[in-house]
């Protein structure tokens, strides 16, 4: 899966969590920029994304996710272990 | 730049420096303008009371030495010091500046014995600041408030300061009225209703030393002044053990040969809750009865 | 030595003037010797305890850096965790603990002699200890390089602004500014005055004023009625505000006048329109704090559980900082409260936000006042627990509300009036901040005028109205 399958696959989930049907990704998007993204909406994003792509995280993965870019690229890497 | 901090930092401060002496001296003329309220009082008790019989004291002097009571049994004119929320030094500083001014014949130094060390005793001298310029005797007392009152009193609004509205208001017709006063004496008029208190285990407390001086010194200098001095514990409304102060009261004045009376346990006050304002205060009625029977236990010690 | 004290008048511009001529290199010798000559002034054995926590936190660091193997870096980051932790439960929650049990033997008639305990409450251990554990998570995460040199790693925790009530900074923030100290930046340094004139107004004029009525009422809750007890219960949350927030302001304004940037602590709280944008503008640095080193493990390990499993994070988040604010029950029914709200928040959040969108709600003033005056109203509410001394008192507080009204007691004139004159300016101060930035300047305006007698009544204002010592008092005859 490259980068844009992967923001295409993302894309739905956001909207879903963020309850904002016009979303649009991009790498530089953070939670600064999207309504309601904050630490509790944060948790149930990344189960979502967990059980979509079928992987799993560590805490210590969370910490290195500043924005939707940094997500991507664990995303990927994630995929390829 | 090191320039530019300094030229900033003066002409703020000539600006402070402006408004803090202007409204200073303000406040400073009109608090010695007032002519009733705590400020009057205290005053009036440093600068110019002239009376023959004289109390020392906290709010339990304010409200519990009636006045009438005193001049009618001996015969002397009488003036009630007490000022809310003062300890120890508040009433040695009363009595020195009265004593640089003339000799009162009777002193009654109405004091629950707070010797404990760190309460507030200290900060609260901030009764005195307005007096630290023009009483040089009072100096050392203020300075006991911190090492810094020197400095502090540089500024002309600090020893006026939060005194404001009681400044207006000192000033103001009503208020001889909302805070009216009899030789110093406020009568209180209402019930406490609860019921008693009591309190057995009071907590160990440090001893302040100064305190202990202070308390001495004060008996002593009122003794070589040749008044008769009496010290009194008033009445409370809650059952109480002895505690060290009190300890510490009879043993300095025992070794001063002045009488110590101690009415907080006095069962016609524990009995009777309507005699009181509030557990530490006797309302007028039973500050009528407790000024009958201290003066008439005075009494056989004043043979004039 | 503490902010508000004559002492920190005399040692500050001393210590100022004497960091900025250090040479570079030794800068953070100056501010640490400085920040250990500042905690001995308050208790000098508690020192120790601080030298002790600086101690294993960089030995257990230096080793988890040093070591790759997983399992032992686990370990070492629960001995320092546990090491560190040890002495802020022992001074702050063994005394309350041992009474508790205490309580509950007896009433079970079982007579076993525990040592009566009363400890005092080794200043600023609640934050250096959360800063110290900060640190090491960061390390053990790798989100940090690990500070080798211990003078520099003793520097962050002690650093004498923040030592006692916060910002709880974080090392990532704080260690490289102490590494290389920045040169002198004349508008941070001008920034920093400001920023700590202002919190001397917040604290001495507002807090202090505020606390003194609230004090007298709640000091002696049985003999006051509901309505009194209603305004100190609403007055609370604004001393609050103005009491930790106006330190933090000090605390964040002595360390910009260094040249250190500090991350700040209140962001006019009183405007929030939900709980949730509440704990993002009321204490941040602890909400933060809290938010990456207890809540979100939590919740990652729960997520299993979706929803639930935040709302149980939240819960136990907030338990804790209850019991981090103070050792009583009061406090941990104040955690619960927060949990509850911020949980019955999350859950309703979808609904809400629809609800408002359909009606364009968000757009509207009145709605606007309407959602912040509920959060104020909620968070006071829980504050009551915050406040009280025991349970008991607490119910009370409610009961009288409900039951007993009265006439209100308001205390002495100066009380009331400076109380008002001095909330007045502030949230005055808030409220155009919030609402109209860029107008109304007094401290930024442009014009040097303005400026200059602005700082100059603030200063007066502190004089006049100001409680320098508690020489004030309400004089309260019940």
């Amino acid at each position: 899966m490259d980068k844009t399958e992967i923001l295409e696959k993302l894309t739905p989930i956001f909207r879903a969590i963020f309850g904002n049907n016009s979303l649009v990704l991009s790498d530089g998007l953070t939670a600064n920029d999207v309504d309601n993204w904050d630490s509790l909406t944060h948790m149930l994003l990344i189960t979502e994304i967990e059980n979509s792509f079928t992987i799993k995280f560590k805490l210590k993965d969370l910490n290195k996710m500043r924005n939707v870019g940094d997500m991507v690229e664990t995303i990927i890497s994630k995929l390829q272990a | 730049m090191v320039k530019k901090i300094i030229i900033n930092f003066l002409l703020v401060s000539a600006t402070v420096f402006v408004l803090d002496f202007a409204i200073g001296r303000t406040l400073r003329y009109y608090y010695f303008l007032e002519d009733s309220g705590i400020h009057y009082r205290t005053a009036f008790s440093i600068n110019n009371t002239t009376a023959e019989f004289l109390i020392l004291g906290s709010s339990r002097a304010t409200h519990h030495y009636v006045p009438d009571v005193f001049e009618e049994r001996t015969g002397m004119s009488f003036y009630n010091t007490g000022r809310q929320g003062t300890g120890i030094f508040h009433q040695l500083a009363v009595l020195t500046a009265v004593l640089k001014r003339y000799k009162p014949e009777v002193i009654i130094l109405d004091y629950a014995g707070d010797f404990r060390l760190g309460d507030n005793t200290y900060a609260r001298l901030s009764s005195l600041l307005p007096y630290y310029r023009e009483h040089e005797e009072l100096r050392w007392i203020v300075e006991q408030k911190s090492p810094w009152e020197k400095i502090k009193l540089l500024s002309e609004i600090y020893p006026f300061s939060s005194q404001v509205q009681q400044i207006i208001l000192g000033n103001l017709k009503f208020n001889k009225i909302r805070e009216q006063d009899d030789r110093g004496y406020v009568s209180l008029h209402s019930r406490w209703e609860a019921d008693i208190d009591s309190v057995d285990n009071l907590p160990k407390f440090g001893l302040d030393s100064l305190k202990i001086e202070a308390f001495t010194k004060l008996i002593r200098m009122a003794k070589e002044a040749g008044a008769k001095v009496f010290i009194i514990r008033s009445p409370i409304f809650c059952k109480t053990t002895w505690n060290d102060d009190v300890e510490i009261c009879i043993r300095q004045s025992k070794a001063q040969g002045v009488p110590f009376w101690d009415f907080s346990q006095d069962t016609l006050f524990l009995n009777h809750s309507y005699l009181f304002k509030d557990p530490g205060h006797l309302n007028h009625e039973g500050a009528l009865i407790f000024s009958g029977i201290i003066s008439d236990s005075i009494a056989p010690y004043l043979k004039r | 030595m503490v902010f508000t004290s004559f002492n920190f008048l005399i040692f500050f511009p001393i210590l100022a003037v004497l960091y900025w001529i250090t040479p570079s290199r030794f800068k953070w010798i100056t501010l640490l010797a400085a920040s250990y000559f500042f905690y001995i002034n308050i208790k000098p054995v508690y020192a120790f305890l601080l030298a002790g926590v600086t101690l294993t936190t960089w030995l257990f660091t230096v080793l988890i850096a040093k070591t790759g193997n997983e399992q032992h870096k686990k370990l070492y980051l629960t001995i320092n965790i546990i090491l560190v932790l040890l002495p802020l439960f022992f001074f702050k929650y063994f005394g309350t603990f041992n009474n508790e049990v205490f309580t509950l033997m007896q009433a079970w008639n079982v007579r076993w002699p525990l040592p009566e305990m009363t400890l005092l409450l080794p200043i600023g251990i609640s934050f250096y200890t959360f800063m110290a554990i900060g640190y090491t998570v960061d390390v053990y995460n790798e989100d940090i390089d690990v500070e080798k040199n211990p003078g520099i790693l003793a520097l962050f925790v002690s650093f004498f602004p923040l030592i006692l009530s916060g910002p709880i900074e974080r090392a990532g923030n704080m260690l490289p500014q102490f590494r290389k100290p920045p040169a002198f930046d004349y508008d941070l340094f001008v920034k920093g005055l400001k920023l700590a004139l202002w919190g001397y107004f917040m604290k001495l004029v507002v807090a202090e004023r505020l606390g003194m009525y609230v004090n007298a009422v709640y000091g002696n809750v049985e003999y006051h009625n509901g309505s009194s007890l209603l305004l100190a219960s609403l007055i609370y949350p604004f001393q609050v505000y103005a009491d930790l927030g106006g330190y933090s302001l000090i605390a964040i304004g002595v360390a910009n006048v260094l040249g250190i940037k500090v991350i700040p602590n209140f962001n006019r709280p009183f405007f929030a329109g939900s709980m949730s944008e509440f704990w993002r503008r009321w204490h941040m640095s602890l909400i933060s704090w809290l938010t990456d080193y207890v809540y979100t493990p939590l919740s990652f390990s729960f997520r299993r559980y979706k929803i639930w499993g935040i709302v149980l994070a939240l819960m136990i988040t907030f338990m804790i900082s209850g019991i981090w604010h103070g050792a009583a029950l009061t406090f941990v029914v104040w955690g619960l409260m927060q949990g509850v709200f911020l949980s019955t928040e999350a859950l309703t959040n979808k609904r809400r936000s629809a609800f408002e969108v359909k009606y364009r709600l968000n757009r509207k003033t009145w709605y606007l006042i309407f959602t912040m005056v509920v959060t104020y109203f909620l968070f006071s509410i829980s504050q009551i627990f915050g406040r009280a001394e025991n349970l008991d008192d607490a119910f009370l507080v409610f009961r009288r509300i409900f039951t007993d009204p009265g006439p209100l007691f308001l205390g002495p004139p100066a009380t009331f009036i400076n109380g008002s004159i001095a909330l007045s300016l502030l949230m005055f101060k808030d409220f155009t901040d919030e609402f109209y930035p860029g107008r109304f300047l007094l401290f930024e305006n442009p014009g040097k005028v303005v400026r200059t007698i602005s700082y100059s009544l603030v200063i007066i204002l502190i004089l006049l109205i100001g409680i320098l010592d508690s020489g004030q008092f309400i004089y309260f005859q019940f």
